[in-house]
């Protein structure tokens, strides 16, 4: 289920603003409290795929270390797609709580 | 020492898996190495021996990271081939046409003694050049350029064998249209010699430029069906 959602939680990741991909899993991890236990290098080529459809963008930089580092950034297509995206999950969310809950029915928005 | 060896050996292996595009292991191999380097200064083991192994573990396997770099890269491919096959078979077109055009304006017509040969290389022409345009909208068709998948599965792998065979098919026929229009243009100039050669010499170095992409570009993306078959 998780790896169906990476791509939103690589974009929800970088809403804070740029990071290279260590400090994009750290960020994965503080946020959601440790709770996703998903091989970490598969944050890259969800980066790199993220940017080919054009939802992020990168550059090259030199980290203090002097080691050259890949920072990545939401472009404005990839902004709108997160906005997207966490509206449809925010539905599907609720629906399965009206579910799951069974006091009252999910009610479809307008 | 084992620290250089833990982390290199896994870069290794990573780099050979995605041997075939060098641009992308070499990258990728940064990218992976500046990560693991990162995660190794933050662990707080105190055996960096082990804070390598554990870091490593914690990335993920290799055949299992670069199969998804992979899917990547045919998808990068792809898109670039069918980019190619439009433009290049466009600028063919072009070349041709400003070439009749051309032997038009200053009436340069056939010797009667070739007449029949040159009439038969033209019919092979035309006919390959628009077995071309056919195989290479149907690529594209195929193809379909839709969002990159985050593994190779056998669908896509399908879907990108068909893309590399009507990629290729188109290819070559380009090739043997450009063969064509290789002798005719020598069959003209082997009867007269001017300078207005050079507009027919031009468009034909275009032409060949053009299959050359194309060529270029269906060699590219075979490595890569290759790799992700693998």
């Amino acid at each position: 289920m998780l790896k169906g959602h990476l791509d939103m939680i690589v974009l929800a990741a970088l809403s804070a603003g740029p990071a290279h991909g260590y400090a994009v899993i750290e960020e994965i991890k503080r946020r959601s409290g440790q709770a996703f236990d998903l091989p970490e290098g598969t944050i890259y080529p969800a980066l790199h795929r993220l940017e080919q459809a054009g939802l992020l963008s990168s550059r090259w930089v030199t980290a203090d270390s002097g080691r050259k580092r890949r920072v990545y950034a939401l472009t404005k297509r990839g902004s709108s797609a997160l906005v997207e995206r966490r509206a449809v999950w925010e539905q599907f969310s609720d629906a399965i709580g009206g579910l799951l809950g069974g006091a009252r029915p999910w009610k479809k928005p307008a | 020492m084992e620290k250089a060896g833990v982390i290199s050996g896994y870069l290794d292996a990573i780099e050979q898996r995605l041997a075939f595009d060098r641009s992308l292991s070499r990258h990728v191999r940064q990218e992976i190495e500046d990560h693991l380097l990162e995660a190794v200064a933050s662990d707080a083991g105190g055996d960096s021996a082990a804070a390598e192994r554990r870091a490593v573990t914690r990335f993920g396997s290799p055949d299992m990271i670069a199969a998804q770099f992979v899917a990547v890269s045919v998808a990068r491919q792809t898109r670039k081939t069918g980019v190619a096959v439009i433009l290049v078979l466009a600028a063919t077109f072009a070349a041709m046409k400003a070439r009749i055009a051309w032997y038009v304006m200053i009436q340069w017509s056939l010797a009667d003694d070739l007449k029949a040969i040159g009439a038969l290389v033209g019919m092979i022409d035309v006919y390959a050049f628009w077995l071309a345009v056919i195989a290479g909208t149907a690529g594209c068709l195929c193809a379909g350029f839709g969002g990159t998948p985050s593994a190779i599965v056998p669908s896509y792998l399908r879907q990108t064998r068909w893309f590399l065979v009507l990629s290729a098919a188109a290819a070559g026929a380009l090739l043997v249209s450009v063969t064509a229009d290789g002798i005719l243009t020598a069959l003209r100039l082997s009867a007269r010699w001017s300078v207005a050669a050079v507009v027919p010499l031009v468009s034909m170095a275009c032409e060949i430029a053009c299959a050359g992409i194309l060529a270029f570009h269906v060699r590219a993306i075979a490595r890569r069906a290759a790799a992700a078959a693998g």
